[in-house]
């Protein structure tokens, strides 16, 4: 993965100057620069625009909460099933996470620690769950693993059982795909983690006599913590305001966001503010929470990593690693070879068979001589790179005043690109339609409601939280001295941002940036609320598709936009793997 | 700064895309329920008589449409909505989200079938009905009226349509309570109805797509659906199923059509709104999309059977429908509350 040559002459350099910087006393721990005009202004230039496209819109709703006086309020609080649906939330959230990390980190662990057969194929799919969208990714379950799906009928048939063995239904199917899905996140944050962890440091550890676990409990997961930390805190976001899964798997159960749905289509608007709010106030006290467990961490780390793969070390482990690995392939590729099996699947044709008894490749056809074909997927990868784009610069821009510079607001900032996670996607439209509808210079009100920019503008803010914090997560793993070593020994800003700063950031970087990229080209819940004719998206042609019960057509454009993200994900590797430009000195 | 360039030429053909488009026709925005065939056909037979303008419609559900025309008030995108059950769009008058146009058909509708002030008129009826997986259950086992979904061999067999969103759940158990209050004086022996519904019911499914699905894989093997939709399901997919209309009388849907207030080409909107109204049109949608026209005026002959069938046998439940329109938002919560998953799977 790491291109030693190439890294290796920086490498010295920067150890050098951590060298010379631990030499010199530091004035106090965790060295932030005295604050300086210029990071002043950026810093409050990003803390307005997050206030007016983060907080204005959803400052709208909450008020909107109390229009009635109380009276909302006091029908959530005497309304069981919106008590049922707030428990229902938390147990998701909780769930998602401990199932994401129980997945996410031994298989971060695996492929990046050991060597084994099969270690790269694992490696190539590992983050294909992000490649599902979210309404293709919980259809995927449902026809494999729904009560007729053909996993399910398979185990019955195999079992000899008259009834299905189990239903996908209320939170345990809810955190059943968030596992899936979400544990791409931890998977991708430890990653990277692990990417700039020195294994000497492990070396050392165990030549002074630790044991393993000791080793794990002192060194590596200290030195984790931020990477996991971050990784805990988007799933447990994520988790709390997905509204596909709950959507479909509810059922019995009840969570919040669609909670949100439920009364808003009952015409109780001012129940929904109340929903929306307690939502959002729940997740803002988890992120408190996680925050301060991430920023209690010492996370300077030294260097810039070496990672040395180890192959397995017992017999046992030999043969049972490629075997484990298999299982985990097949398991994650299955919800993708669904959808390509469904998309030559002939429409309502399959019904208690196993697998669909006819194939067809009309569903393709339909897709070729459609009309409009073409314009949804331009609109989506446009309006995913308007975003992305604009989600690297101001993303990185926060990160950086936030880890790295001790300019006024900071604080503020990092709490405000954080609460989008914590904010429903249907909120955060409703909230943009309704600010957003009209131009008011004095409320600082645009008119984008209707038009194409109201889309990019919805993706921008549903991903600042997830480049930002993949970013700090870098960022933090950076000894903070090193920037100011670097203008010490005569660095221009400039030069230091690009030759320190950047080179640190970038894995946090290119994994943000992919998903961030990933997620808009596939975004539903926002955009199915503010779509127009001229910007519809992919999702929302798959959703119309479905409403007219052509699952196949709707399997077909999945395929197509699975082939999206999987080119997305390959972009982000190259440019994961290819070293900045060397610049010439001077 | 190399590995941004690819990332700078999208960026570069987004914004090329998002400015190109716009080919100087008169634009008319449709929002409409009525999926994408019979918006797709009607697009085609009006752009060809009316070339100047262009016609785009967007499918959403009713109650998202009544949704977005709240969203958008303050600037209105649509110019027409074209669907939804007459209840929907009797809130969304009332809102003054809908202007006035009295059709040049306006005196060939029944008088419950549009409003006093011409702000929506009636297009279509949509009969309630109960609909069976015929692999799994023979026409002479089907449950033949409401009462007898109730009956205990059912159980965990119904799947229902999750009655929040779905405007045919809502007349249904709109008109099950009516009729407990028309018989009885009170809605207790409704709610004891739904109660008993609810112990038989195998799963409130979110929507109507993956109800057709599960309906079709026998995950359940009765539902309560309208009409239109559960024959377009038997006629044009392989999915096996039919249907009985209830024999004690059924919901009778009435559903709309209104030009929005604020509407950006009102003069296109009402061009559309009588393109799709005209017999010729009425008689397509009864043929091609199997809709069962409002218009008395029809000849009855040129309607395709299963419509002049659904005509003819389609009794509308006893109910007092002011009372049903005033009372269901609440007596939704009170279910949502106290009925959901009461009985249910116990």
């Amino acid at each position: 993965m790491r291109d030693e040559q190439d890294g290796a002459r920086e490498e010295r350099d920067l150890r050098l100057l951590t060298a010379s910087s631990a030499l010199i006393p530091p004035p106090s721990r965790g060295i932030r620069r005295a604050p300086n005009t210029g990071l002043a202004v950026v810093s409050l230039g990003l803390l307005a625009l997050l206030l007016w496209s983060v907080v204005y819109p959803n400052a709208s709703i909450v008020i909107g909460s109390f229009a009635g006086g109380l009276g909302a309020w006091r029908e959530f609080a005497a309304s069981p099933a919106d008590l049922d649906a707030l428990r229902g939330t938390v147990i998701v959230a909780i769930g998602s996470v401990v199932a994401a990390l129980l997945l996410g980190v031994p298989l971060a662990f695996l492929l990046t620690r050991t060597e084994f057969r099969g270690r790269r194929l694992l490696g190539g799919v590992a983050t294909l769950p992000a490649a599902l969208p979210p309404l293709v990714g919980v259809l995927a379950f449902l026809f494999l693993y729904g009560e007729s799906g053909v996993v399910t009928r398979i185990v019955q048939r195999m079992l000899g059982l008259h009834e299905p063995p189990w239903s996908l239904q209320g939170l345990t199917a809810v955190i059943f795909v968030h596992a899936y899905t979400m544990y791409v996140y931890v998977f991708l944050f430890v990653s990277a983690g692990l990417e700039r962890y020195d294994t000497t440091l492990d070396e050392a550890a165990l030549g002074l006599g630790a044991s393993r676990g000791l080793l794990l409990r002192r060194v590596t997961l200290p030195l984790l913590m931020p990477a996991i930390a971050g990784a805990m805190l988007l799933v447990f976001m994520s988790a709390l305001g997905s509204f596909s899964a709950p959507y479909v798997f509810g059922g019995g159960a009840r969570v919040l966001a669609t909670q949100i749905l439920v009364s808003k289509l009952n015409g109780s608007i001012g129940l929904a503010y109340v929903e929306t709010t307690v939502l959002a106030v729940t997740a803002v006290v988890a992120l408190l929470l996680l925050r301060r467990m991430e920023g209690r961490r010492p996370t300077a780390m030294a260097g810039k990593g070496r990672a040395t793969r180890a192959g397995a070390r017992s017999g046992a482990a030999r043969t049972l690693l490629p075997m484990l690995a298999a299982a985990l392939v097949i398991l994650l590729v299955l919800p993708h070879l669904m959808v390509v099996l469904v998309s030559f699947a002939r429409d309502g044709a399959w019904t208690t068979q196993l697998l669909p008894p006819e194939y067809t490749l009309d569903n393709y056809r339909k897709l070729a001589t459609e009309r409009a074909l073409w314009r949804p997927i331009t609109n989506s990868i446009g309006m995913s790179a308007i975003a992305t784009v604009a989600n690297a610069i101001v993303c990185f821009a926060i990160a950086y005043v936030v880890v790295l510079s001790k300019a006024p607001g900071r604080r503020l900032v990092a709490l405000v690109a954080a609460l989008p996670w914590a904010i429903p996607a249907t909120a955060i439209a409703l909230g943009l339609a309704a600010t957003f509808d009209r131009t008011a210079p004095l409320q600082l009100r645009v008119l984008l409601v209707g038009t194409f920019w109201i889309l990019p503008l919805a993706y921008f803010i549903r991903n600042i939280p997830l480049v930002t914090s993949a970013i700090e997560g870098s960022l933090r793993q950076m000894d903070p001295t090193l920037e100011d070593a670097a203008r010490g020994l005569g660095a221009s800003r400039w030069l230091a941002l690009r030759r320190v700063i950047l080179p640190a950031a970038r894995p946090g970087l290119v994994a943000g940036t992919m998903l961030a990229a990933v997620a808009a080209v596939g975004e539903f819940v926002a955009s199915v609320v503010l779509y127009t004719h001229a910007n519809r998206p992919i999702s929302v042609e798959i959703l119309a598709q479905v409403r007219s019960l052509s699952f196949g057509t709707a399997a077909a454009y999945s395929v197509l936009l699975i082939l999206l993200v999987l080119a997305i994900t390959v972009g982000a590797r190259w440019a994961g793997d290819s070293r900045p430009a060397r610049v010439p000195a001077g | 700064m190399e590995r941004r360039r690819p990332l700078l030429a999208l960026l570069f053909a987004a914004l090329l895309t998002a400015c190109s488009g716009g080919d100087g026709r008169t634009v008319l925005t449709v929002y409409s329920p009525h999926g994408k065939e019979l918006l797709e056909y009607y697009e085609q037979a009006f752009e060809a008589v009316h070339p100047t303008v262009d016609v785009q419609w967007i499918d959403m559900g009713s109650q998202e449409v009544l949704d977005r025309l709240r969203a958008e008030q303050a600037n209105p995108q649509a110019d027409l909505w074209f669907g939804a059950p007459a209840e929907i769009f009797s809130r969304a008058a009332s809102e003054g989200l809908l202007d006035p146009y009295t059709p040049t058909w306006a005196t060939k509708v029944p008088a419950d079938a549009h409003d006093a002030q011409g702000r929506w008129y009636g297009t279509y009826m949509t009969p309630e009905v109960i609909a069976y997986n015929t692999h799994a259950v023979s026409q002479a086992d089907a449950p033949k009226d409401w009462d007898a979904v109730l009956d205990p061999k059912w159980k965990g067999k119904v799947l229902i349509r999750d009655p929040i969103a779905s405007g045919s759940m809502r007349a249904i158990f709109g008109a099950i309570l009516a009729r407990s209050i028309a018989q009885t004086g009170s809605t207790q022996a409704g709610w004891e109805w739904l109660r008993r519904l609810d112990g038989n019911t195998k799963e409130y499914v979110l929507n109507p797509a993956m109800l057709y699905q599960k309906l079709g894989r026998e995950e359940g093997t009765i539902t309560l659906y309208n009409m239109p939709d559960i024959a377009t399901l038997e006629q044009r997919t392989k999915t096996p199923v039919a249907y009985v209309i209830p024999a004690s009388g059924t919901p009778l849907l009435v559903d709309a059509i209104g030009i929005v207030h604020g509407a950006r080409n009102p003069a296109a909107a009402r061009q559309f709104y009588e393109f799709v109204t005209t017999p010729a049109a009425m008689n397509q949608a009864a043929t091609k999309f199997l809709r069962i026209p409002a218009r008395s005026d029809l000849v009855e002959d040129s309607l395709p059977v299963l419509v002049r069938r659904a005509r003819a046998e389609v009794r509308p439940m006893p109910g007092d429908q002011k009372l049903i329109a005033d009372s269901l938002d609440g007596w939704m919560k009170f279910w949502d509350a106290n009925v959901r998953n009461s009985r249910r799977g116990k």
